[in-house]
C-alpha cells in the first residue's frame, strides 16, 4: 500500500466538508430506508443530481453512505412496523417484530443497529485489502457456480417457510412463474407479457417488494384496528431492562460474524444482491443454532443474522466493482453512472490512476460506518418515535409513501395496479398463512438462475463431464441435493416448521 | 370527451394563445426530458448531462424521467401520447424504433414521432479478452475454424449477424444470452466465451488491456479505437446502427421544434457534454440534423428487416 | 383452520391449471432450437402450483369430512368483510384519480380521507399528517431530484 497516499487520503476524509457530506448522505438515506415504500435505487437515483456539486471523492462517498443508511435505516420500520423498508430487511422483520411486540423495542433497534454498524466496518475492511489483489477470485465464478449457488439459495430459503411446507412451494411455484415474466432473454420475445408493453422488463420488482411487504401490511393493520385498537402500537416505555446488554451483546457476536462472511461472500459475487445474503444468513443461523424454535418469536439472533448479512453486501458489493468493474448488484451499478458524471472510470485503473481518490473513499466508507453508528444510537428515540404515532394515523401515511414511490419509478397508473394486486396478494398470503418470504425470494432468483443455467447448459454443450472440472459448483450442486433431501425429509415427518413469518 | 384529446384541445388552445412572439420566449415553463432506460447506464448518464446543457441554452429547468422498460419501448409508447408542445422529449438510441417493433408487437411506428437532432453516435463492438490466443476478428474466424467457439449476445440483432457469419464461415458457434453488458463483462474476463457484443461496456476494460475490441458492427470506424475495422471493411455485409436522439412526438410546432435544435446544437459543442460523452463513455459526439436523422431511421429500418428476414 | 386451506389451496391450484392450459401455451412464446425453451420454468412453476395447492385443499378436505364441516360458513362476518375490503376499495378509487390528479395535489386528500375514515377527529393532526409528508415529497422529488411527474 502507499503510505503517502493513504495520508493525503485520510487528511482528505477527515475534513469538515467531508464530514457534511458523509453524515449527510447516512442520514437520507437513514430517512428514505425507514420510510417503507421509498427504496435504496429511489434514493440513490434522487441524489445523483445532488452530487453535481461536489468534490468527486465526497460524492461518492456521499452516495455510499447513503445506500449503508438506507441497509440500516430499514431495520427500523421492519421491527416497529412489520413493514420493511427494503425487501432485504424482510428477514429482519421475523424476528424484529415479534421482539418490539414482546416490549423489547430499544433492544429489538439496538441489536439491529449494532449488527449493521459490524457487518459494515468488517466488510469495508475486507474490502480494502481484499478487493484489488483478489476481485478476480470472482472471476472463477463463472455460469455453472452462479447457477449452482443460486439453486442452492432457492432450495435452502424455500426450506425455511412457515406452516405447510406444500404452502411454502405453492407460494415458491407463484413467485418463480412471476418472475419469469418479460422478455425472453435468448429470443428477445415478449413471455407471459398478455401483449403489456411494462411488463417487457419483467413484474417491476419494486412494485412487487413494496406491495407485498410494506402495502399489504398496512391493509393487515388497518383490519386489525377494528378488532385490537389499544394493543396495535408497540409501546416505547420507559422500560428500564430495555436496552441490549454486554452478555446479549457477546451472544450475538458469532452471529454476527456469521452474517457478514456470507453477506461478504454474496456480495462479493456479481448478481446476488442484499436479499439473498440475508435469507441465506438467517437460515443458516437458524439451522446452526440448538433451538430453531424460537425464531420467529423474537430471537435477537435473528435480527443480527439478517441485519449484518444485509449490511455486509453493501461495501462487498464494491469489490468487484473497484477490482473489475463490474457492478456487485443495482445500487452499484448506479454508482458507475455516478462515477461517470464525475470524470471517473471505475476499476482497476482506479488504484493506479488515482489512488488518493480510492484510499480517499475507503476511509470516507470506514467514517460514514461510524456517522451511522452515532446517528443511530442517538437518533434511535427519535425514530422510535414513530411508534407512539397510533397506528390509525402510520398508515394512510405509509400508503401514501407506498403510491409514490412507486410513481417515483416512472411505471405510472400501470406500475400503481400492478402494485395493489401484489398487496392484495401479500394480504391473502399472510391471511392464509402462505409463506411470502419464499414467493419474494423465488421471485427475485427465477430471472438470475434461469439465465446462468441457459448459459451453462449452452456453454457446456450438452456434456455434464464438464462439472468435474468446477469443484465449486460441484461442492454447491451438492449442498442443494442435500437440503433438497431435508426437505422432503421435513415434509413427510410432522415436524415444527424452523421459523414463522410473523403472519399475525 | 376522453382524458388525451382533453388534454391535445388545451394544448391546441394555448398554443395558438401564445402564437405570436414565440420564438425566444419559449419554454415559459420546465421542459421533461424522457430516458427509456433505468437510471445509471449510459443512455441516462449522457442525458442527465444532456439536460444540465439544455437548461443552460433554453432558461428553464430540464426535468429528467427514467421510464424503464422493452429497451425504451414503454418510453416511446407514453411519449406518443403525450402533448405535441415540445416541453416533453425523449433522449435516447433508435433501435426500439428500427429493430424492436421488427420481433415484436408495439404500439407506435417511425412516423409517430420526429427526429429532431442526434448528438452521439451508438457503439457496437465485437470484444474477446486479452488472455485469448486470438485478437482481431479474422483471428477469430480463423480459430473458429479449427476449434468450437462460443459467443454471448445481448440483442437478438447482434445474434442474428453473428449467426449468419458463423454460418458463411462454417463455424461451430454456441450462442448464450446475457443480462446486458453488466453480465458480459464477466463471461469474457473469465474466458467462459470466446467473444462478445459490447454496446459501450467495453470502454471501462480496454483502457486496463483486459479486453480487445475485434471488430466493430457500426458502420464506421471509431475514433477512440483507429485501427480497429468495422464488419463491412472486413467483407461482411452487416452493420448495426444507433444514434443518441432527441425525438418529439409527430405534431410539434415548427418554432419549437427549432428551439428544441439549437439547445441539442449547442449541447454537441459545449465541453461539458463532450468531456462526459466521449471522454467516459466513448461515444463520439456529433451533430446530425432533422433532415439527415429522418432519412437514417428510416433506412436502418429497412436494412434491418432484411437481416433478421434472411434467418 | 381446514376452510380456508380447501378454498386457498383449491385457488392456487386452479391458478397454476389456468397457467397451464391457457396462459403458457397462448403468451409463453417458444423457440424449439434452445435446450432451456421459453416455456420449460413457467410450466415448472405451474405444475408445482397445481401439485402443491392439490395436496393442501386435499388435506383440508379430509378435516373437513373428518370433523363433518361443510365447505362453506353459514355465519359469513359480513361487516368484518367490509372492514377488511375497504382499504382496497379506497386505494384503488385513490389510483383512478390519481390518473388525472398529480399526486403533490392529491396526496393530501389521499392521507386525510383515510384518517377520516380511520377515526381521526382531531382537524390540526389531519391537517398537519396530511400536508407534511407530501410538503416533505414534494421537496425530495421537485428539487432533489427534479421529477416531472409527482
Amino acid at each position: 500500500m502507499d503510505f503517502s497516499a493513504v495520508g493525503a487520503a485520510a487528511s482528505e476524509a477527515f475534513t469538515l466538508a467531508s464530514f457534511i457530506g458523509i453524515g449527510g448522505g447516512v442520514l437520507l438515506g437513514y430517512i428514505v430506508g425507514v420510510i417503507p415504500g421509498l427504496s435504496r435505487s429511489v434514493a440513490i437515483s434522487i441524489a445523483i443530481p445532488l452530487t453535481f456539486y461536489m468534490s468527486p471523492f465526497i460524492a461518492i462517498s456521499f452516495l455510499i453512505g447513503l445506500s449503508k443508511g438506507t441497509a440500516a435505516g430499514s431495520a427500523v420500520s421492519a421491527i416497529l412496523l412489520n413493514a420493511p423498508g427494503e425487501a432485504s430487511s424482510a428477514a429482519t422483520a421475523l424476528d424484529g417484530y415479534p421482539m418490539a411486540k414482546k416490549g423489547k423495542p430499544k433492544t429489538a433497534l439496538q441489536v439491529g443497529l449494532l449488527a449493521s454498524v459490524i457487518g459494515d466496518i468488517l466488510a469495508t475492511i475486507i474490502l480494502i485489502f481484499v478487493a484489488i489483489p483478489f476481485a478476480r477470485v470472482a472471476l472463477l465464478f463463472g455460469p455453472y457456480e452462479m447457477a449452482a449457488i443460486l439453486a442452492f439459495a432457492l432450495v435452502f430459503i424455500a426450506g425455511l417457510s412457515g406452516g405447510s411446507i406444500f404452502k411454502g412451494l405453492a407460494a415458491g411455484g407463484l413467485g418463480i412463474f412471476l418472475g419469469t415474466v418479460g422478455l425472453d432473454n435468448q429470443t428477445g420475445l415478449p413471455r407471459l407479457t398478455f401483449g403489456y408493453t411494462e411488463l417487457m422488463d419483467g413484474m417491476p420488482l419494486i412494485a412487487v417488494a413494496i406491495g407485498t411487504l410494506a402495502l399489504s401490511e398496512m391493509f393487515v393493520q388497518s383490519e386489525k384496528l377494528r378488532y385490537d385498537r389499544a394493543g396495535m402500537s408497540v409501546e416505547l416505555k420507559n422500560d428500564r431492562s430495555d436496552h441490549i446488554t454486554w452478555p446479549l451483546f457477546r451472544s450475538i457476536i458469532p452471529t454476527v460474524l456469521r452474517g457478514t462472511g456470507v453477506g461478504t461472500f454474496v456480495g462479493a459475487l456479481p448478481g446476488l444482491g442484499p436479499s439473498v445474503g440475508s435469507f441465506m444468513s438467517y437460515g443458516m443461523t437458524v439451522k446452526a443454532s440448538k433451538d430453531p424454535e424460537s425464531f420467529g418469536k423474537g430471537n435477537p439472533k435473528g435480527i443480527a443474522a439478517s441485519e449484518s448479512a444485509d449490511n455486509a453486501v453493501i461495501p462487498a458489493a464494491l469489490i468487484p466493482l473497484f477490482g473489475l468493474g463490474i457492478p456487485g448488484n443495482v445500487s452499484a451499478a448506479l454508482l458507475i453512472g455516478a462515477f461517470a458524471i464525475h470524470g471517473i472510470t471505475v476499476g482497476p485503473l482506479l488504484l493506479r490512476d488515482n489512488p488518493e481518490l480510492l484510499y480517499s473513499i475507503f476511509a470516507g466508507m470506514i467514517l460514514a460506518s461510524l456517522i451511522m453508528l452515532a446517528l443511530g444510537w442517538f437518533g434511535l428515540m427519535i425514530f422510535a418515535q414513530i411508534t407512539k404515532v397510533p397506528p390509525h394515523v402510520v398508515i394512510p401515511i405509509v400508503i401514501f409513501f407506498c403510491l409514490a414511490g412507486m410513481m417515483l419509478q416512472g411505471y405510472g397508473t400501470f406500475g400503481l395496479v400492478i402494485l395493489i394486486a401484489f398487496a392484495a396478494l401479500g394480504y391473502l398470503m399472510k391471511k392464509y398463512d402462505y409463506s411470502f418470504v419464499t414467493f419474494l425470494v423465488a421471485f427475485i432468483i427465477t430471472p438470475m438462475l434461469e439465465l446462468n443455467l441457459r448459459q451453462s447448459i449452452i456453454l457446456s454443450r450438452g456434456n455434464w463431464e464438464i462439472l468435474l472440472n468446477r469443484p465449486i459448483a460441484l461442492f454447491f450442486i451438492v449442498c442443494t441435493l442435500v437440503a433438497l433431501v431435508a426437505l422432503a425429509v421435513r415434509t413427510f415427518k410432522t415436524g415444527k416448521p424452523v421459523a414463522n413469518a410473523p403472519a399475525d | 370527451m376522453n382524458r388525451r384529446t382533453l388534454i391535445a384541445t388545451a394544448a391546441a388552445i394555448g398554443a395558438t394563445m401564445a402564437a405570436p412572439a414565440f420564438a425566444q420566449d419559449w419554454p415559459t415553463r420546465p421542459l421533461t426530458m424522457v430516458i427509456g432506460f433505468a437510471p445509471g447506464g449510459s443512455t441516462d448518464i449522457q442525458g442527465r448531462v444532456l439536460a444540465n446543457v439544455m437548461e443552460e441554452f433554453l432558461g428553464q429547468p430540464v426535468n429528467v424521467v427514467n421510464q424503464p422498460g422493452g429497451g425504451s419501448a414503454v418510453a416511446f409508447t407514453r411519449l406518443k401520447n403525450t402533448a405535441a408542445d415540445g416541453y416533453t422529449f425523449l433522449f435516447g438510441g433508435t433501435t426500439a424504433l428500427t429493430f424492436t417493433p421488427i420481433i415484436t408487437p408495439v404500439e407506435y411506428e417511425i412516423d409517430d414521432f420526429e427526429y429532431l437532432a442526434a448528438v452521439a453516435l451508438g457503439q457496437n463492438a465485437i470484444v474477446t479478452s486479452a488472455e485469448q490466443p486470438f485478437e482481431t476478428f479474422d483471428e477469430i474466424i480463423a480459430h473458429g475454424k479449427e476449434n468450437q467457439m462460443t459467443y454471448a449476445q445481448q440483442t437478438p440483432l447482434d445474434e442474428a449477424i453473428i449467426r449468419a457469419i458463423a454460418e458463411e464461415e462454417g463455424l461451430d458457434l454456441a450462442i448464450v444470452p446475457t443480462g446486458g453488458g453488466g453480465g458480459m463483462a464477466p463471461l469474457v474476463l473469465g474466458r467462459e466465451v470466446d467473444f462478445a457484443y459490447s454496446g459501450g461496456t467495453h470502454a471501462q476494460y480496454t483502457p486496463t488491456g483486459e479486453m480487445v475490441v475485434a471488430a466493430f458492427m457500426s458502420a464506421e470506424r471509431s475514433p477512440f479505437y483507429p485501427d480497429t475495422p468495422t464488419l463491412m471493411e472486413l467483407g461482411y455485409d452487416y452493420s448495426i446502427e444507433d444514434y443518441r436522439t432527441v425525438i418529439v412526438p409527430q405534431g410539434v410546432p415548427d418554432e419549437v421544434k427549432a428551439r428544441l435544435m439549437e439547445a441539442a446544437e449547442y449541447a454537441s459543442e459545449s465541453q461539458a457534454f463532450k468531456d462526459i460523452t466521449e471522454g467516459n463513455t466513448f461515444f463520439p459526439v456529433v451533430y446530425i440534423g432533422q433532415e439527415e436523422m429522418e432519412a437514417s431511421v428510416r433506412r436502418i429500418r429497412a436494412a434491418t428487416e432484411e437481416v433478421m428476414g434472411s434467418n | 383452520m381446514p376452510r380456508s386451506d380447501f378454498w386457498s389451496g383449491l385457488a392456487v391450484a386452479a391458478f397454476g391449471a389456468l397457467a397451464l392450459l391457457w396462459m403458457i401455451p397462448n403468451y409463453a412464446g417458444s423457440n424449439p432450437f434452445a435446450q432451456m425453451p421459453p416455456e420449460l420454468v413457467p410450466s415448472i412453476a405451474a405444475w408445482i402450483m397445481v401439485v402443491c395447492g392439490t395436496i393442501v385443499a386435499i388435506k383440508g378436505a379430509v378435516i373437513m369430512i373428518r370433523n363433518r364441516m361443510g365447505p362453506l360458513t353459514r355465519d359469513l362476518n359480513w361487516p368484518g368483510i367490509g372492514w377488511a375490503l375497504w382499504p382496497f376499495a379506497y386505494v384503488g378509487a385513490a389510483i383512478w384519480v390519481m390518473s388525472f390528479v398529480k399526486l403533490t395535489w392529491f396526496g393530501p386528500v389521499l392521507i386525510g380521507g383515510m384518517l377520516l375514515l380511520l377515526g381521526e377527529r382531531r382537524w390540526w393532526m389531519i391537517l398537519g399528517c396530511s400536508v407534511v409528508p407530501v410538503a416533505l415529497l414534494y421537496l425530495l422529488s421537485v428539487y432533489l431530484m427534479r421529477v416531472g411527474v409527482v
